[in-house]
């Protein structure tokens, strides 16, 4: 039998978030393979069949995937909220996410119904046990950390998201008759500002001063900022139905993602060490592309329409590949190698050498993806002023995410190493 | 009877955890160890229990936390 651990009792097994972690770059791969084989037919238009089967291969397959796992990872930790049967709602919402992320992106791509109405079905069962099991942890939450409201709309906006992109799902095949416009509009809306976005920010105000050695976000910020951003994706929807002019809570959505990536990147700018990593570079490069959504957010709402439809690509280009993409990418060079050691740390201590951080997760290879991360990011920016570029981009896209998946894999086979040592001389 | 200190206020984590649980293993009855550290360190207190360790925390005026560990008389 093993030791008693480092008292994580709450912590779950480490299979359970890093299958997330490990499985989510092959998803990015997925989606840059698709760039590398469609290339500029992509950028026409966000509802291109290869975009949106590239854009749910990176939302379903990769950002969720790894939120999920995340969250199962935090909720217990930072919330001190155990979520229950943490094996069997892993292994569940892992399987349903990556087989309904494959349907969906499947079906988009070559018009199978079936394909829509499996892949979603399995996404929505991945949805409905992760949100059923997140919702019990947050109702038996103990800690009064700023994260737990946050997460708390974060998931609120996942029920949303996922409704709405079941009911598209169905109507798509011809099966409901819904405003399919409006719906089609407010699904990314909820999904990546509310699901995601949100939950970035919950995340943010634990791990930025923490990590990061920052000082504080301001109380107001933590305070208000999620719960009156959750409202006003509220009202935003409502303007879509009613007479509410949509440009109000429109105008106050970007102004609110504004004030959160300004505060972040001035407290990042008032650390007390000076030595940064992959990860601090990663979230700086982020608030950027958050502050560019932004201002492409209004762009889009003042252009005429030929230039507010090319602001618009590139306000979706700087909000998912770009601001989430880059977070999550450097969230999990922190996450992966903490996990590892954590749980090395906790059951192995004394029994051979433990590697510290550096050792489970070197910052020049992480720092290696980051440049190719950018220059993919940067070329993609550009297809959309010179469509040539977008191959090229996919190609770059596809190097990023393999190099991505093999820094995450050191970290495992250097755990696994460990472990092997321990018990070869417990053994002995 | 000595007391040592251990500033970990500008370390990231987890080096706070590393450098506490090295420090520990060298504490002699009766020494006791003074750690500055930026937050409470809530994944330290369970193995000071488990490993024979009495601790009491105080919140510092710049809203820094201060830990004073010793070991347990058995």
């Amino acid at each position: 039998m093993l030791p008693a651990g480092l008292s994580f009792d709450q912590a779950p097994p480490i299979a359970v978030p890093f299958r997330f972690f490990l499985t989510a770059p092959l998803f990015l791969l997925a989606a840059a393979i698709l760039l590398v084989a469609y290339g500029p037919e992509m950028l026409l238009s966000r509802h291109m069949p290869a975009t949106l089967a590239a854009t749910h291969l990176l939302t379903l397959g990769f950002t969720s995937m790894v939120m999920c796992g995340a969250m199962m990872q935090m909720l217990p930790v930072v919330a001190g909220a155990p979520v229950p049967a943490p094996r069997l709602v892993a292994w569940t919402v892992h399987l349903s996410l990556a087989t309904g992320a494959a349907g969906v992106a499947a079906s988009f791509l070559w018009g199978r119904p079936v394909l829509m109405h499996l892949g979603g079905g399995l996404a929505a069962l991945g949805f409905g046990v992760f949100l059923a099991a997140a919702a019990w942890s947050l109702a038996h939450v103990r800690s009064r950390s700023p994260s737990v409201p946050a997460m708390g709309f974060s998931i609120a906006s996942l029920a949303v998201t996922a409704a709405l992109g079941l009911t598209l799902g169905i109507a798509r095949q011809g099966g409901l008759d819904i405003p399919y416009v409006q719906f089609s509009l407010l699904h990314p809306m909820w999904g990546l500002y509310g699901w995601t976005a949100l939950l970035v920010m919950g995340v943010a105000y634990q791990v930025v001063p923490m990590f990061q050695l920052t000082p504080n976000y301001p109380k107001a910020i933590t305070t208000w900022l999620a719960g009156g951003l959750f409202l006003l994706l509220i009202l935003r929807s409502a303007a879509e139905f009613t007479l509410l002019p949509p440009a109000v809570p429109g105008v106050a959505l970007a102004a609110g993602a504004g004030v959160f990536a300004i505060a972040t990147l001035r407290l990042q700018g008032r650390r007390k060490r000076k030595i940064s990593d992959a990860t601090l570079l990663f979230w700086r490069v982020g608030m950027g592309l958050l502050l560019a959504a932004c201002l492409l957010w209004l762009a889009a709402a003042l252009l005429p329409a030929e230039a507010a439809e090319r602001a618009r690509l590139l306000l979706g280009i700087a909000a998912l590949p770009g601001f989430i993409l880059a977070v999550i990418n450097g969230m999990l060079y922190k996450i992966v190698p903490f996990l590892a050691w954590f749980h090395l740390q906790s059951r192995y201590v004394g029994k051979t050498a433990i590697p510290n951080m550096k050792q489970l997760q070197p910052d020049r290879p992480a720092r290696g993806q980051m440049a190719l991360y950018l220059a993919a990011l940067a070329l993609l920016a550009g297809a959309v002023f010179w469509p040539p570029l977008a191959r090229l981009s996919g190609l770059l896209w596809l190097a990023s995410a393999l190099w991505l998946e093999r820094n995450l894999l050191r970290a495992l086979i250097l755990y696994r190493r460990t472990v092997a040592l321990a018990t070869a001389k417990k053994s002995d | 009877m000595g007391e040592r200190l251990l500033d970990v206020r500008e370390l990231e984590p987890p080096e706070p955890l590393e450098r506490v649980l090295e420090l520990l293993d060298t504490l002699a009855a009766g020494d006791s160890l003074r750690m500055l550290h930026r937050r409470q360190p809530n994944l330290l207190y369970p193995i000071l229990e488990r490993e024979g360790f009495a601790h009491r925390t105080t919140a510092t005026a710049e809203g820094d936390f201060e830990i004073l560990i010793w070991r347990k008389q058995v």
